[in-house]
């Protein structure tokens, strides 16, 4: 595989390390009460650490993992074997199991263990299935929805085509640093074409995607709130720290200052947000769906970006819906390919200090971008013209930010290993977790940066780590009983989507295609035609990331399988174990359809049944055991057991 | 570790009784560490207790205490006299029952039981957003995910309730901390809420078309026996013992829960108590059924939610509507609870994440916005008080002065009635003691009867 740095990511470096040097004599020495929390530090080269035991590390990741537990007087256990470690890197990789050839393919290759998985490993990072997996991953935290929720839930027609974005540049290696980027400034970058130009537009819909009351009558209210998600989203997600609590008073633990805020609320006040949901004072026509609100991407290289300049035909908006009468099927709205989701500049201005948080009540300005953080780089001085995101973007995609590439490793590592080394991933500041091992934080940070912010390279030196294929078993007497320490790997719980993807993978029904058009329907407002809701159900073919996510309407098995809630920054979700998730197993009409069709596809054999559910034999006594149950009720039953529902 | 491992051996057929060792653990130091342990086997109290179990109604949004419960004469005449942005109550406020509490007309029926109710004018939480003040009612951080109150109640008591969840959340809110607030966090799963609905017959799932009984024990046995495999390999593995107690539950849960839930079963002219015969009071009054029938069977901890509460605006006509909506249900359960002779050990719990302030909001006298400095809330029941108000928020009604309950003093409250010391009541996780009120919380010692 290669990892080419892009050049529009050594722009990025370059004029960011200029920026940096530029602006360093303005960096003002803001007075702070609160303490610096160890994140905002700037990253330190750690030394690789000396261990004992010079023949179980493979990677210097391991020699971190390793000292740490020698100087406890602790060792790691034993490596999973080859059947329980494929299993691990494709749910890991892809969400579903492997299939029984790359299994026998794998146990079978004659090459040392090291050389052997990492061909597993590869072929895994390059397979599609990698974006769809790790997509739903960042999906979670910048609270993905198909809908606004709140008061009038009018669905985001064009959200989808952010998630897809999300998909393919993960599977195309899209540099984290331009990742960034392009989600807070897409429409500012510079591009080569102009299908360059459409796809980091469709990146700066993650900005769009808030849960916002589009009928709140104070509109500068509205703004300000539409403002604050924004600050929260970037905040928490790119730099791990609770910035949005600084709205109506100084930050209580950290060292963020009203003023602080309100210099980063410039930069949003200054652009305009096109969800395709307005307020009602927008004055835009169509009702609170609304084409008038999006982004009608640009044709040319050079075109500006902005909304439609006319309506196109079809239905597109609240009001076409209800000019079109009150049929008895459900009205679909059309899809327009050159339609999304976006933030573009507004009207250039510093945004006053709300006192009290009140949008009425407004203290003087600070300039936008005049970030004062206390050891934090500082931020580019933000041209008159410029909104400020631009800058903003290049401040935090900086090689030297500590805390954008702290963040996202230790997401890439929560992922792979079950907890981060930091286990509050959305809050690096004093009232998060410190991280267990920050040497060892450190140094993948510098590595990541190093390695070009190649996500795929990353998750790949990690799963290639001794630490990441050591076996799961654990010891309540151990003295690092809640494994802090790493010293065996955690087992996972299957979530929501690979648990679904596979049950439909087993039976034969999945379908890679994605869905055509736009599977959302409704205006958000009461009634039949009104309610907002998805069109594909869970029975449908589709992996689960493709279907709609519709704000206070999330299917019930979501919410039995701890899909988080919609409108929440959620790093990690929660693992919850109830009766009902035992009930779907046992009684769910769709778990007993495709039960009864995997049973058919093994061909009603106990030994296929088990290979193709667990991916191993069946034992003799689980032979005998298996005899007094039919073949859908045993495959039912082996759906609903533990070694299933978990990645060991 | 022998014991425990021959226990599971010897449980292998069948249900039965599971060790349970992160539980075990906790019991290290006891007097006598029990040797077999039901995660939801009831448990003695630290002390002696009027309530055994606890029926929380969350009044999503935030509810104006100036218009219901809290007495604010000074407010109407600020109003009067146009002062600043002041806003007078909506509906009058008269004495009720012998006591004479202040109750406003918002509630006609809640009114006649006044002399049951023990009114708590000196509420206080931190902050003024829904999801974080949401979050903290009911786990107690706004910042950290941690147990629910429910979770740290079944884990302390068990629950009587054999076949049924410990805790039980009908209609809970998707948002502002969605599941969080019935969660377990770091306690083991086995003590988190299960979610009950008042549409769709409750829990979904709960009935198989294709096995036989005979033949789906067959199927879950095979279930456990696989798990039970698993658990020897991994021994203390809490997800892996939560998973098999789930499978228990799930099981008991196919006749217990349709059985408890058919409110068919009931006579007419109790269905009319709780107001089921009328469409603006069916909704909740379902869910005050549900309830008296869950709290008959033992369950711990019961919650309700009652959505819509956040009058920024249209404010008489939303209270207008969400007051007479739960209104004659909250009264029809206290006279059934009291006809049955619950009431005395059921604590019932009333209120929302705040209260709203003193000044119109968004537009002139038609709404007001998000107070957390002073509001109320309400108990009844189980070893509180009757005709009983307690603490005061300032002349305005915006800022509690005395009798002040915190979050924290809050949930302390509701631990001491039903026999809990918050302060002993720890979970060892990440290297510390955790308790519900983490390093705070007084009891509210002057409500207790």
């Amino acid at each position: 595989m290669r990892y080419v740095p892009s050049p529009l990511l050594c722009v990025l470096q370059i004029s960011a390390v200029a920026l940096l040097l530029a602006c360093f004599s303005l960096q003002a020495a803001e007075k702070y009460d609160n303490p610096t929390p160890w994140s905002y530090l700037r990253l330190q080269r750690p030394a690789i650490p000396f261990t004992e035991d010079t023949a179980w590390p493979k990677d210097d990741l391991d020699r971190f993992i390793l000292a740490r537990l020698e100087k406890e007087n602790l060792r790691p256990i034993g490596d999973a074997s080859r059947e329980t470690l494929i299993r691990r890197a494709s749910f890991d990789l892809r969400g579903l199991p492997p299939s029984q050839t790359e299994i026998e393919a794998f146990l079978r290759d004659p090459a040392p263990d090291d050389i052997a998985f990492a061909k597993v490993v590869d072929a895994f990072l390059q397979s599609e299935r990698f974006g769809e997996r790790w997509a739903r991953h960042w999906l979670d935290v910048v609270r993905y929805a198909d809908s606004v929720g709140r008061v009038w839930n009018a669905p985001f027609l064009y959200a989808a085509r952010y998630r897809d974005w999300v998909i393919d540049s993960l599977n195309e290696d899209k540099p984290y640093n331009r990742f960034v980027a392009e989600q807070i400034a897409g429409d500012l970058l510079p591009a080569k074409t102009v299908l360059q130009r459409r796809d980091q537009i469709v990146g700066t819909g993650m900005l769009a995607l808030g849960s916002m009351n589009v009928q709140e009558g104070d509109y500068e209210q509205y703004i300000l709130d539409q403002v604050d998600d924004q600050i929260d989203v970037v905040g928490r997600v790119f730099l791990g720290l609770t910035l949005a609590c600084a709205l109506c008073h100084d930050h209580k633990t950290e060292p963020v200052t009203m003023r602080d805020y309100y210099a980063l609320a410039g930069i949003f006040y200054s652009s305009r947000t096109l969800s395709g949901t307005p307020n009602r004072n927008d004055g835009v026509a169509g009702g609170y769906v609304s084409p008038e609100a999006l982004v009608d991407l640009p044709t040319e290289l050079d075109e500006a970006v902005g909304p439609p300049q006319k309506l196109p035909a079809g239905i597109h908006s609240m009001d076409d819906i209800r000019e079109f009468g009150n049929p008895k099927q459900t009205i679909r709205y059309d899809h327009d390919p050159h339609f999304c989701m976006g933030v573009i500049d507004g009207e250039i201005k510093d945004c006053e200090i709300a006192i009290g948080g009140d949008p009425h009540d407004r203290d003087t300005a600070p300039n936008r971008g005049e970030l004062k953080l206390p050891a934090l780089p500082p931020m580019p001085k933000v041209p008159a013209q410029s909104s400020g995101r631009l800058e903003f973007a290049q401040w935090l995609t900086q090689p030297t930010h500590p805390l954008t590439s702290r963040v996202m490793v230790n997401r890439l590592w929560q992922h792979l290993f079950g907890e981060g080394l930091v286990r509050t991933p959305d809050d690096f500041g004093i009232t998060g977790a410190d991280p267990t091992h920050p040497e060892l934080l450190d140094h993948l940070a510098i590595r990541f940066v190093t390695n070009g912010w190649s996500m795929k390279k990353m998750i790949r030196e990690m799963m290639l780590s001794r630490t990441y294929r050591l076996a799961t078993t654990g010891n309540p007497e151990h003295p690092d009983a809640g494994n802090k320490l790493r010293w065996r790997q955690n087992p996972k719980r299957l979530e929501l989507e690979p648990l679904r993807d596979t049950l439909l993978q087993l039976a034969g029904q999945l379908t890679f295609d994605r869905p055509k058009g736009i599977q959302v329907a409704g205006t958000g407002g009461k009634g039949r035609h009104g309610v907002t809701r998805g069109l594909l159900g869970i029975e449908e073919p589709y992996r689960t990331i493709h279907l709609p996510v519709v704000r206070d309407n999330i299917p019930e098995l979501f919410s039995t399988f701890d899909f988080p809630g919609p409108t929440q920054i959620k790093g990690q979700r929660d693992v919850t174990t109830v009766a009902p998730q035992a009930l779907f197993f046992m009684n769910n009409p769709f778990v007993e359809q495709l039960s009864a069709q995997i049973a058919d596809k093994a061909g009603k054999d106990t030994q296929a049944i088990y290979k193709l559910i667990l991916g191993r034999d069946p034992t003799t006594e689980e032979i005998t055991d298996a005899r007094d149950l039919d073949d859908q009720t045993l495959v039912q039953a082996l759906l609903g057991t533990a070694e299933f529902r978990y990645v060991f | 570790m022998t014991s425990r491992r021959s226990i599971l051996q010897s449980t292998s057929a069948g249900f039965g009784w599971l060790a349970f060792n992160a539980l075990h653990q906790q019991w290290a130091n006891a007097a006598t560490p029990p040797k077999t342990i039901n995660p939801l086997a009831p448990k003695a109290p630290h002390f002696a207790a009027k309530a055994k179990r606890v029926i929380f109604m969350f009044m999503q949004g935030g509810p104006s205490h100036l218009d219901t419960f809290d007495y604010k004469p000074e407010l109407v005449k600020a109003h009067e006299h146009k002062v600043g942005k002041y806003m007078g109550t909506a509906f009058d406020f008269k004495p009720r029952g012998k006591s004479g509490l202040m109750i406003s007309d918002a509630f006609p029926e809640l009114s006649k039981h006044a002399d049951d109710l023990c009114i708590l004018n000196g509420m206080q939480t931190r902050t003024n957003a829904h999801q974080m003040a949401t979050v903290a009612l009911h786990i107690g951080s706004e910042t950290f995910v941690r147990p629910s109150m429910g979770a740290w109640i079944v884990y302390g008591l068990g629950t009587e309730a054999e076949d049924l969840p410990g805790f039980v959340t009908i209609n809970p809110v998707a948002d502002t901390g969605g599941a969080m607030n019935y969660g377990s966090a770091f306690l083991p799963a086995s003590f988190q809420g299960t979610r009950l609905s008042t549409t769709g017959g409750g829990v979904p799932d709960l009935s198989n078309g294709r096995l036989s009984d005979a033949q789906q024990r067959k199927q879950i046995e095979f279930i456990q026996k696989a798990n039970r495999r698993l658990l020897a390999g991994d021994p203390g593995n809490p997800e892996l013992e939560g998973i098999i107690q789930s499978y228990e539950l799930a099981y008991k849960m196919q006749t217990s829960v349709p059985d408890v839930l058919d409110l068919d079963k009931e006579p007419a002219h109790i269905r009319e108590l709780y107001g089921l015969d009328n469409g603006d009071t069916e909704r909740f009054g379902t869910q005050c059924l549900m309830a008296r029938r869950l709290a008959e069977k033992g369950v711990r901890f019961i919650q309700l939610t009652s959505t819509g509460w956040d009058h920024h605006q249209q404010l008489r006509e939303g209270i207008t509507r969400q007051a007479g909506s739960i209104d004659k249900p909250i009264a029809g359960l206290i006279a059934d609870l009291k006809q049955r002779d619950m009431l005395k050990d059921t604590l019932i719990l009333w209120g929302g994440e705040f209260g709203r302030g003193s000044s119109y909001d968004n537009e002139l006298y038609n709404g007001r916005g998000h107070n957390g400095r002073g509001y109320t809330m309400w108990m009844a029941g189980g070893g509180v008080k009757g005709g009983f108000a307690y603490g005061s928020t300032n002349a305005m009604g915006d800022t509690a002065e005395t009798g002040i309950i915190t979050t924290h003093d809050l949930h302390a409250t509701v631990l001491h009635l039903l026999g809990i010391n918050h302060e002993r009541l720890t979970y060892r996780y990440s290297g510390r003691n955790f308790r519900l009120t983490d390093v705070h919380g007084e009891v509210a010692k002057d409500i207790l009867a």
